[in-house]
């Protein structure tokens, strides 16, 4: 029963994590799009928060571009160089180097602040921080690279190949590749090519899910959930599609066949149109699904003090069961998504290459 | 009513009219799947498959119309 216990153990720190963090937001007010949004800190509330690094690269009147690398959004603040910016409503704050900043960093505030040169002649070219969302992507690569590395040992050692897998982990990766494999990569690009595009998709689906379930990790953040590593991530699907192209696939895109030479004008920015719109939708379905699982549970959490605030103490307390009830329920929920959104995201990656490298001959119809 | 108010009000019943749409797309979607499950279960793998890149196409465009109601309701 030890098992049982311990992942029951696990599943109730889980679920009693965001209450915490959510106590810690000031004031009972609460904003659950700040939650999960990039951040320049890791949260461990309530512990304290982790600064992260400021890289910029700035172009300065007197010394031309140059590298600044600060330790912390308060080092930079306090290296008179730059000031925060805060735009609430269309009135801009701009709090310089002085007692209202010191007070800023004091409250806490600075780390939401948008950081702009001080001087006029200086700019920022290039905001290169270090964000939550980046942080939480490299520990994926970092854990998948952990246990592959191994793994890939492992098999050319000839455990797994002459003799049976051994051990827990690399049963269970063997089942999942095997997954891939067999019912993602096969069926959709044919048995003579899907070795080529096999290494890409195991990549995919493994960095995906990586990403999607430290996010339901306490003091996680879900890497998946930020639309610039989804759309990095569809970039390549993108490119892998256009240079693997066919033949066939080109004139599909700019000569359709069996049709009149009008419908075919009409059909081709169309056409081009789609080369576009399957990534970006790829894209966007991630990172949707996964901030708005997230979205779900913060607001769910949130009731408790909408109705506390409504209805007083009592009604707040009577509300906590239910919250909490329908918030374990949704996190049941997103473990099945992060393994749902993975599986789509690469099984739409192998339709769309293995519709791009097929060929086939025109005297069918379409 | 000034424009954020309409915004709001836009937003809301965006994501409204995108959950009906999604919920009939996917409804009839997912029960002729059911059905031709329950006949042919040999057949229950296909059937999934097809089903779930089907449902994925539609949810596609079901966010595209939620990420339009994020945005009109973060206008500040």
């Amino acid at each position: 029963m030890r098992p049982v216990r311990r992942f029951t153990y696990l599943l109730f720190l889980t679920v009693f994590w965001p209450p915490m963090s959510v106590l810690a937001a000031e004031d009972g007010e609460f904003d659950a799009v700040h939650h999960t949004a990039d951040a320049y800190y890791l949260d461990f509330l309530p512990i304290g928060k982790v600064e992260l690094p400021r890289i910029f690269i700035l172009r300065s009147e007197s010394d031309g571009y140059g590298l600044r690398v600060f330790r912390s959004t308060k080092n930079a603040l306090q290296s008179n160089e730059l000031a925060a910016e805060f735009v609430i409503n269309k009135d801009t704050t701009i709090y310089a180097p002085g007692d209202s900043l010191q007070a800023l960093i004091d409250k806490g505030k600075h780390l939401d602040a948008k950081l702009i040169p001080i001087s006029d002649q200086s700019a920022i070219i290039l905001d290169l921080s270090m964000t939550k969302h980046l942080v939480f992507a490299l520990l994926a690569s970092g854990i998948l690279l952990a246990i592959f590395v191994q793994l890939a040992n492992r098999y050319k050692r000839g455990i797994g190949r002459t003799s049976a897998p051994r051990g827990l982990v690399q049963n269970l990766f063997e089942t999942l590749v095997i997954f891939v494999r067999d019912d993602i990569a096969v069926p959709n690009l044919g048995k003579q090519h899907y070795q080529r595009f096999l290494p890409y998709l195991l990549t995919a689906f493994f960095f995906i899910l990586t990403c999607n379930l430290l996010g339901l990790v306490p003091f996680g953040a879900t890497a998946t959930s930020n639309l610039n590593i989804t759309a990095v991530l569809a970039a390549f699907t993108f490119v892998l599609t256009q240079t693997n192209g066919s033949k066939d696939h080109w004139r599909h895109v700019f000569w359709p066949p069996g049709m009149p030479v009008l419908v075919k004008i009409l059909l081709i920015p169309t056409e081009i149109m789609g080369l576009f719109t399957k990534p970006i939708a790829l894209a966007i379905r991630l990172f949707a699904n996964l901030t708005a699982g997230h979205l779900v549970i913060l607001s769910l959490i949130g009731m408790i003090f909408t109705f506390t605030n409504l209805f007083g103490e009592a009604v707040g307390y009577g509300v906590v069961p239910i919250s909490l009830g329908f918030t374990l329920f949704v996190m049941c929920l997103e473990v099945l998504i992060a393994f749902i959104q993975a599986y789509i995201f690469t099984i739409l990656s192998a339709l769309f290459i293995g519709m791009a490298i097929a060929e086939h001959s025109h005297s069918e119809a379409h | 009513m000034d424009a954020l108010a309409l915004a709001y009000l836009g937003a809301g019943l965006g994501a409204g009219l995108v959950a009906i749409g999604t919920g009939l797309g996917i409804g009839r979607l997912a029960g002729p799947a059911m059905e031709g499950t329950a006949r042919q279960p040999e057949a229950t793998n296909d059937i999934r498959t097809t089903m779930i890149i089907a449902a994925a196409l539609i949810e596609g465009v079901a966010l595209f119309g939620l990420v339009i109601s994020f945005i009109l309701a973060f206008k500040s």
